[in-house]
């Protein structure tokens, strides 16, 4: 088609216009799309540390506060000391949870030392029944069953201080809770609402109790929900403990839910970022606008010509949309596939890992940039190429 | 026999702030099929104007212009430009080329505007060979041929639809005396052939070509 062919060579002739103009888009559209990979990244990124705890309850003891995240991550000895899940209240967990597995979690930090002459650490320990921790952790080394004086070290832990199967580890100032024979090292969890065993010590409830003076008054119960929803667990667990509004007794967090909220605030740090990248979007936009607008002023004569020898105005309007299309179909695809380098960079740069670039929302999000990136093109060559078909052809023709 | 052209009592007014402008005052004639007519007349008499009616470009307040026997004056903007396109062949004083498409493409552009993608390849080769055009230059972009080679592209351009008339706009404003002359020389040989063409011009030396002469004089004929 005539009118295709004199788009191109306009384009052709006026290349460094053209070309600065396609700058703009391709970097719109790598400021879209690679801030889209981003964001997907993040969300895989947490997806894959979060994955194991998406399936638990998590109850503790009531502080006040709006649910809270469990006391596992800080372990005991804090401000929450004082408040503990009572031996009964577990025992009405386990009913209201049954056939799901309740399990009973003590926690607290100690200072302890590793070998002879080593530093002198503190780090968080849990305790928990040996038969529920395989439903709760995996094993990289060694075996779940650790006696009484043997425990299980998380994997960041294991590799921060050099432990393997048969280290020993001694608990407390001085060693005065005793010491520890490493029977397993765990396999790493990620982020969890539960337990966070990656830098922990889990040990048995038995050398807990005898070592810290407890008895049956725990830092939290987590629930592995097999059968039923985590929804459900929650408000049969709350229905149960938290008869009397003004006198509640336990927190109870559903982490499917945080899970969602979590992904949800992802979702909108992804959108946000992504927006921040469509003002380019809209700069190179305003750009395409104005060349487009030269070209129009630039051929207002030759609009003329075409005009008084029977042109169309829709044949000189698709002259101009074609110009447009032109600059943004080949700016947007330069700009995806430079939008997945930078998308490779970036992840590298920011998450330290690149292996969730290919993916389907990454795909898209490349996708969507591209398509935004056309579609801004052509709506910003729409006025101009109106305003050229809708010159009046003898004052056109007088343009000098 | 049916004029080509025929104005029938037509008045164009240009409303503007000062007040309206009479541009043309009840003018009436007709042109004949294989007429070769110039139009002459001082500036600012309404030439353009004319010529702008006459191509279709504009229409009248009053009156009414018939093309082949079609009133125009009722037609929108898509049937005009069709009028144009199909009957009427524009030759410019700046001869007015594409600059972005070479010699062969200039002129198959009207063809191409009527049907689309079915050309004939040939046709614009034969118009061209019928304005004396050399072969090499059917490549060339317009900046690279002369002014009187652009005039012959224009009017092959002009040609190619074979259009009711051919309205010339003092072709020959733009070009030495010499190629002037064998531009109406061609003129004169393609309304032998039986072209008609009406010729805008304040150049007496053009009028001679004519068979007839209408004179405008402050929006009026005056013979």
């Amino acid at each position: 088609m005539i009118f295709w062919e004199i788009a191109k060579r306009n384009i052709r002739i006026h290349m460094l216009r053209s070309t600065l103009a396609m700058l703009g888009i391709v970097i719109g559209v790598v400021a879209i799309a690679s801030m889209g990979i981003l964001g997907n990244s993040m969300v895989a990124t947490v997806s894959e540390s979060l994955k194991s705890v998406g399936d638990s309850v998590i109850v503790s003891p009531y502080s006040g506060g709006g649910g809270g995240m469990g006391s596992g991550g800080g372990g005991g000895g804090s401000s929450s000391a004082s408040l503990k899940i009572t031996d009964q209240n577990y025992q009405q967990i386990k009913r209201v949870v049954a056939p799901n597995v309740a399990t009973p979690v003590y926690s607290t930090s100690d200072h302890m030392k590793i070998g002879v002459g080593s530093d002198d650490i503190v780090a968080t320990m849990y305790a928990l029944p040996s038969a529920d921790v395989p439903d709760i952790m995996k094993l990289q080394a060694g075996d779940y069953n650790n006696g009484n004086s043997g425990c299980l070290v998380g994997s960041t832990f294991a590799k921060d201080h050099n432990l393997k199967v048969g280290s020993r580890i001694s608990i407390g100032t001085d060693g005065s809770k005793g010491t520890l024979r490493v029977t397993g090292i765990i396999e790493e969890r990620g982020m969890s609402f539960d337990i966070s065993t990656d830098n922990a010590l889990v040990v048995t409830p038995e050398w807990f109790e005898n070592a810290y003076n407890r008895n049956k008054d725990y830092d939290e119960v987590v629930v592995k929900v097999k059968e039923g929803d985590t929804a459900t667990i929650k408000t049969n667990i709350e229905k149960q403990l938290n008869k009397h509004k003004d006198n509640k007794i336990v927190s109870v967090t559903d982490s499917k839910a945080t899970l969602s909220s979590i992904y949800s605030t992802f979702s909108t740090v992804t959108t946000f970022v992504t927006a921040i990248g469509g003002i380019s979007m809209v700069v190179a936009g305003v750009s395409i606008f104005n060349i487009m607008m030269m070209s129009v002023n630039e051929r207002i004569k030759e609009i003329g010509i075409m005009r008084s020898i029977g042109t169309q105005k829709k044949e000189v309007m698709s002259m101009f949309i074609y110009e447009a299309a032109i600059i943004g179909v080949i700016g947007s695809i330069i700009g995806g596939i430079l939008s997945v380098l930078a998308g490779y960079a970036v992840s590298a740069l920011m998450l330290g890992t690149t292996k969730y670039l290919l993916t389907t929302a990454n795909a898209l999000s490349v996708g969507e940039g591209v398509s935004f990136g056309i579609v801004i093109c052509l709506l910003c060559g729409i006025y101009p190429a109106w305003q050229a078909a809708n010159l009046n052809p003898i004052d056109a023709l007088r343009h000098e | 026999m049916q004029p080509v052209i025929q104005f029938d009592d037509v008045v164009k007014i240009y409303p503007l702030k000062a007040g309206d402008v009479t541009a043309l005052n009840h003018i009436s004639f007709e042109v004949m099929r294989g007429e070769f007519i110039s139009i002459m007349g001082p500036s600012g008499s309404g030439k353009s104007t004319l010529l702008n009616l006459m191509g279709c470009l504009d229409t009248p307040t009053f009156g009414e212009i018939f093309m082949s026997g079609i009133g125009v004056r009722a037609m929108n903007d898509m049937e005009l430009t069709k009028l144009r396109r199909d009957r009427i062949g524009f030759i410019f004083q700046y001869f007015n080329l594409f600059p972005l498409l070479n010699v062969i493409e200039n002129v198959n552009f009207p063809q191409m505007l009527k049907s689309g993608k079915d050309v004939n390849p040939d046709k614009a080769k034969e118009v061209l060979h019928a304005v004396q055009l050399e072969e090499q230059l059917y490549t060339h972009t317009p900046s690279e041929l002369s002014g009187g080679q652009q005039q012959r592209v224009a009017v092959a351009r002009a040609l190619i639809n074979d259009p009711d008339i051919l309205l010339c706009d003092e072709p020959t404003g733009n070009l030495d005396s010499k190629t002037g002359a064998s531009i109406m020389d061609l003129m004169t040989e393609l309304n032998k052939k039986g072209a008609t063409i009406i010729c805008v011009t304040h150049d007496p030396t053009v009028a001679k070509y004519s068979d007839r002469t209408i004179r405008i004089v402050d929006g009026c004929i005056a013979s």
